[in-house]
């Protein structure tokens, strides 16, 4: 195949040419951006017309209802990766708040009744374990895929100590309002969830700190010499995303009116590959927000998607594989010099 | 004059219709060190890249030792005896010294497949003290410093090119100082005339004027692509070079003396008695309002230590600092910023700028809290920010939009620049200003400077050159050893002498 600049270099110089190139990787840029939302469309449109049922109202407010909880989680954790960071302690916190917040409210086991004072303090302390986890990570400098793998663990044991092995069964009036009500037909929770996404989105999108979180995520030491403050930076994700993930737990324990460390389980990764769908980097400064609530979505569309198809859960696993890899082969940029680890 | 080893005769390079070499004529003589020299863009870099067989010349002949010459590949060069130090460093960080020096020559060393380290190592090492230089050839190159790091490349380059032409090798040296400091430039120099001894020729590139006066025979010229002049370098000086290259002189109006602001009485930033273990002690002094303090010494005397302590990268030993009278502190350097003193860093790309942000937010990212409100930043307020910075610092660019990565390099330190000033930061350390800058951006990076102290902002300089130092700093401090050697007042008309503060450094 000809090069497709061959032409041009006769007619234009050396200055314009690199013009043209910048020019021509800030469209590619745009294509690269815009290629998950336009994979969704395409996703949707297909699901469309292969299947009756599937762009119902009906089913599109069962969408919203499956991605709740993990677009919840995908708030702090799209932090977390823009920095560049993981955080393997998630399922462990979420487990360890549904448990928490069961023991808490009325339920079959003890005769505490804290309600919402009881929801408000999980989220709290959910937030200081969090804040921990980046205070060891920033002042003891241990890597963050250890540290919170360590976090998670002991959170998850943490949590069944709580319940003592017996999961909490949830009989507080509040919990099964919001587990059963309803708004305009969308249930709470996805509401719920809605807005703290959308509050992570903002903060995330129009604050000095979410700028500092890019600055950060791309290049530490130039944004070190900007005079950002690059610890409390840190701390403040992972506080943030431990609040997430309490709220998650929390959620999943509305859902589920159970208090179990196991709520958590397989919940965070299928959201890490979400957010690098919607064109998000594990190494840090790309992506946001809205990117990663297109991935959420593309991920939760296909599974709602190839249910619906009766497909086999085995086949279904295998599927999702496969679009996994053409999705994010999609939103890459290949023509870095290095091949990303 | 030895033997004529190689002979280019009418090459030139063009893209397309675009000529970026044009009509060179070069005879190198074994037994001799060329200079090259030319801004960014002359054609220097082109003209070698056709030399070492990375690409073809588009018109004219190139002749070695009296043979047509051609080179498909560097490797192919390498055989024919023409090898080339690369000014961004070619070695591989984990492997050991030896395993760079034989990269793709590990045949020779392999019996089925597995190679003999211990041979190689020999080798390695012989290989080196051809140099003299005496590295454990099985140490790793990410544990070595830079400078040792260069004299393994040359080492690498010269045990290639021997092995085909020894006495008669043709080196190419792209801008091999930038990294070193002066005492590890005199070393290669030894290098270099030893090379010459023994037949080679070296061809020696550098933007550093002195250096190329020091060690080369003759000098060619370069500016936009055609060669301006050929000259030996014994008649030859700087302003003579500056004016073929750049075609103008430069005295104080390149440094843009006239706007030289004499310093106020009023004392900004006071360090008393300052040291840190290991780096320099007792360094005292006082920086005034709307003056530049220029840091002299060589690598190693301590500046960069000082300079890493003012910006919070490092907590003194002992001593204090006062800023306006006040005693202060700061543990990281987002503390020394909210005190009033921010850096503009050495290395731009690795330190300065965060190349995937937009010029708008690597300009605003300094002075993020004045422009929030209730902790949200104001977009209208930021962009007007970014707006003006950009057409006051004349940053070429279509919007602010852009990202600082797509800029070159004297346009992006225009953005850091602007960065520095809009944080409201007072003092100001600007490490290296000009590194790697084209000699046009410099004069405009000299002109923001002096309005930087025209606005009342203090700064200290850490100079690209000691010339540079002399022409824009108020003051100069020099440094040798960690300890203050001396100090020079520098107001405009009357300069010290370069040769006394190189005195005071060494």
């Amino acid at each position: 195949m000809k090069n497709k600049w061959e032409e041009s270099l006769a007619t234009l110089s050396v200055g314009q040419q690199f013009a043209q190139k910048v020019k021509d990787d800030a469209r590619k840029d745009k294509i690269r951006r815009y290629a998950p939302l336009i994979l969704l469309i395409i996703m949707t449109m297909i699901g469309a017309v292969s299947q009756k049922d599937f762009f119902t109202w009906g089913n599109v407010v069962n969408i919203m209802y499956q991605m709740s909880i993990p677009l919840v989680i995908s708030v702090g954790l799209t932090y977390v990766l823009l920095l560049g960071s993981i955080d393997l302690s998630i399922e462990g916190v979420m487990g360890f708040a549904g448990s928490f917040v069961a023991f808490l409210v009325v339920n079959n086991s003890n005769s505490n009744d804290f309600g919402l004072l009881g929801i408000i303090a999980v989220v709290l302390i959910s937030t200081l374990i969090g804040a921990v986890t980046g205070f060891i990570h920033v002042k003891a400098r241990i890597a963050t895929f250890i540290v919170t793998y360590a976090v998670g663990s002991i959170m998850t044991g943490v949590a069944v100590l709580v319940y003592q092995g017996t999961p909490i069964q949830v009989k507080d009036e509040l919990f099964i309002v919001l587990s059963q009500g309803k708004l305009l037909g969308i249930p709470y929770i996805t509401i719920i969830a809605f807005l703290i996404f959308i509050a992570g989105a903002l903060i995330l999108n129009y604050t000095a700190f979410g700028r500092a979180v890019y600055a950060i995520g791309d290049n530490e030491t130039a944004a070190a010499s900007t005079g950002i403050n690059i610890g409390l930076t840190k701390i403040k994700v992972f506080a943030l995303c431990g609040c997430t993930a309490g709220m998650a737990g929390i959620l999943q324990c509305i859902r589920l009116k159970l208090g179990q460390s196991s709520i958590g389980l397989n919940q965070m990764f299928p959201v890490v590959t979400a957010i690098v769908i919607g064109g998000g980097s594990l190494a840090g400064g790309k992506g946001g927000a809205l990117s990663a609530f297109v991935g959420v979505l593309i991920y939760t569309e296909l599974a709602n998607w190839l249910t619906l198809m009766g497909v086999d859960p085995y086949v279904k696993k295998v599927i999702q594989g496969v679009i996994i890899i053409v999705a994010v082969a999609l939103t890459i940029n290949r023509t870095r010099k290095t091949i990303s680890k | 004059m030895g033997e004529l080893l190689f002979e280019a005769k009418g090459v030139g390079k063009t893209y397309g219709a675009n000529t970026v070499l044009h009509d060179i004529d070069m005879h190198i003589y074994g037994g001799e060190v060329i200079g090259l020299i030319g801004e960014n863009g002359a054609g220097k870099s082109t003209l070698m890249k056709l030399i070492s067989g990375v690409e073809k010349p588009s018109m004219g002949e190139m002749f070695l030792q009296g043979k047509p010459y051609s080179a498909s590949s560097i490797l192919d060069a390498n055989h024919q005896g023409i090898g080339m130090v690369f000014q961004e460093q070619s070695l591989v960080g984990n492997l050991t010294i030896a395993q760079n020096i034989y990269l793709g020559r590990e045949k020779e060393y392999a019996t089925c497949g597995f190679v003999n380290w211990k041979k190689m190592n020999q080798d390695a090492k012989k290989a080196l003290s051809r140099i003299d230089m005496d590295l454990d050839p099985a140490k790793r190159v990410r544990d070595i410093d830079f400078a040792a790091r260069q004299m393994v490349e040359i080492a690498k380059v010269l045990d290639v090119v021997t092995e085909s032409a020894n006495g008669h090798a043709i080196i190419l040296l792209d801008e091999p100082t930038t990294v070193l400091s002066d005492e590890e430039i005199q070393k290669l120099f030894v290098q270099v005339r030893n090379m010459k001894e023994q037949g080679n020729a070296v061809i020696f590139i550098s933007h550093r004027l002195d250096e190329v006066l020091e060690i080369t025979d003759r000098i060619y010229v370069f500016k936009d692509g055609e060669e301006t002049a050929v000259m030996p370098t014994k008649g030859a000086d700087v302003n003579l070079l500056y004016e073929k290259m750049v075609g103008r002189a430069t005295t104080g109006e390149f440094y843009v003396e006239s706007k030289q602001t004499v310093p106020t009485e009023e004392v900004i930033l006071e360090v008393e008695d300052l040291s840190l273990f290991g780096a320099f002690n007792h360094v005292s002094f006082q920086l005034r309002k709307g003056e530049i303090l220029g840091l002299c010494g060589v690598e190693g005397s301590g500046k960069e230590d000082i300079c890493a302590v003012l910006v919070g990268d490092a907590a003194p030993t002992a001593g204090k600092i006062k800023i306006k009278g006040k005693e202060c502190t700061f543990p990281n350097p987002c503390a020394a910023r909210k005190k009033g003193i921010l850096s503009v860093p050495k290395e731009r790309r690795d330190e300065g700028m965060i190349g995937m942000m937009s010029i708008e937010d690597n300009i605003v990212i300094s002075h993020m809290d004045a422009l929030s409100k209730h902790s949200f930043l104001s977009a209208k307020k930021t962009r007007r920010v970014a707006e003006d910075w950009v057409k006051k610092a004349g940053v070429k660019c279509f919007s602010i939009n852009e990202r600082i990565n797509q800029l070159s390099g004297g346009n992006a330190q225009k953005v850091i620049f602007a960065r520095a000033l809009e944080s409201g930061c007072g003092i100001l350390i600007l490490n290296h200003p000009t590194r790697g800058v084209d000699v046009g951006s410099k004069e405009e990076i000299y002109s923001l400077i002096r309005e930087m102290t025209a606005a009342g902002n203090s700064i200290i300089l850490l100079g690209d050159t000691l010339d540079e130092c002399i022409g824009l700093s108020s003051r100069i401090i020099v440094l040798r050893d960690g300890l203050i050697r001396g100090s020079f007042d520098c107001p405009v008309g009357d300069k010290p002498l370069q040769l006394d503060i190189v005195q005071k450094m060494m």
